[in-house]
């Protein structure tokens, strides 16, 4: 499992286990699974979402992977 | 029984008094307490932008970002000094101001040409009444400030400050210590000082890259920045108005002590006399 977090300026809104992410980079969608190499990425704007069928709106900001931990630190983020 | 009287009268008053800064103490308990829970939530977010932009920081890279500028000497300077609307918080705006004051004329000492920009009702007041010329007035920030109030005040400030029109720029905020201690501190959030890495950094695939990374996340730093000062202020005026309002309740409980013992005094000397005078009646009649 990966450790997610959906961080943003006023709050941390997702702090969780789940299977996969899938995230909207700068360039495009990034899908992470557990065993990911060490990544950090800009993200652009648009839903990120969770297996567990989760999902939030973002912004900007970045996503940092490193040893099954997912941290999406954005700009702007809501849940969608 | 005219003094009796205007004693009732004081501590009527004193007691409705009272009753109005007992109530704002709880409210300022209650705000404060939604405050600081804002502060504690905005610390994950600061924390991970901080790491990341440490493990990317390289001085080669410096040179590249407007926002990295070292100026050699300040000719232009921005303070942004932030205060409340409303008053009623002992010392809190003015201590703020003070700090204000102290690092404009340390600024222009040095040379430096310093636009101020303020927000809250009372900082705007104070400058105005000596006279003294505001780049930016701002009462539209409420107690619950948002990241974009803070983007709206700080993104001007970096696009005059990446264009080389200002040098350097400070944040006049209350830093939200502990309910106790809040003290008023000037801060430079351009140019960006390097923050210093947590961990060890890892060897991370950086996409696009390491640059492009840096160039999204240096203005969104900057602006998380201006968003923690803009809630720890809030705090810290909740807990300035809590203490200020805790001292006045205390202090109308010890004046009506008094007032409420100078009357019973008052009323039992006038009985006394009564009787004297009834008494006294008597015995003449015999």
């Amino acid at each position: 499992m990966l450790k997610v977090s959906v961080i943003s300026p006023e709050a941390v809104l997702f702090e969780g286990e789940t299977a996969s992410v899938v995230a909207p980079a700068f360039d495009g969608e990034v899908g992470i699974l557990t065993g990911h190499a060490a990544m950090v990425t800009v993200l652009g704007s648009g839903t990120l979402r969770l297996a567990d069928g989760q999902s939030f709106r973002v912004e900007g900001g970045f996503m940092q992977v490193a040893d099954d931990e997912v941290r999406v630190v954005t700009e702007k983020a809501s849940k969608a | 029984m005219a003094k009796g009287r205007e004693l009732l009268g004081r501590i009527k008053s004193t007691e409705n008094t009272r009753k109005i800064t007992r109530t704002m103490e709880m409210v300022a308990t209650s705000k404060m307490k939604r405050a600081v829970d804002r502060v504690v939530a905005a610390r994950p977010y600061a924390l991970a932008l901080t790491d990341v932009i440490a493990s990317l920081y390289s001085p080669e890279l410096a040179s590249d970002f407007p926002l990295l500028r070292q100026p050699a000497d300040v000719k232009r300077a921005a303070v942004v000094l932030l205060t409340s609307n409303r008053g009623l918080a002992g010392a809190f705006n003015s201590n703020l101001i003070k700090e204000a004051r102290a690092t404009v004329a340390q600024l222009e000492a040095a040379g430096a040409e310093v636009q101020l920009h303020v927000v809250g009702r009372k900082g705007i007041g104070y400058f105005k009444y000596v006279g003294r010329d505001l780049a930016v007035q701002r009462t539209d920030i409420t107690d619950k400030p948002t990241a974009d109030d803070a983007a709206s005040l700080v993104d001007t400030l970096m696009a005059a400050f990446a264009a080389g029109e200002l040098d350097a720029v400070y944040v006049v905020q209350s830093q939200f210590k502990s309910v106790l201690s809040s003290p008023p501190a000037s801060t430079r959030v351009l140019p960006v000082t390097r923050p210093t890495a947590g961990a060890a950094t890892k060897d991370y695939l950086l996409f696009p890259s390491a640059g492009e990374i840096l160039s999204a996340l240096l203005p969104a730093y900057v602006r998380n920045a201006v968003y923690r000062a803009l809630v720890e202020t809030v705090a810290a005026e909740q807990a300035a108005r809590r203490t200020a309002m805790k001292n006045a309740t205390d202090n109308a409980g010890e004046m009506l002590n008094v007032l409420r013992r100078t009357y019973n005094r008052a009323r039992q000397a006038n009985i006394t006399q009564e009787i004297a005078e009834i008494v006294g009646g008597a015995a003449a009649l015999d």
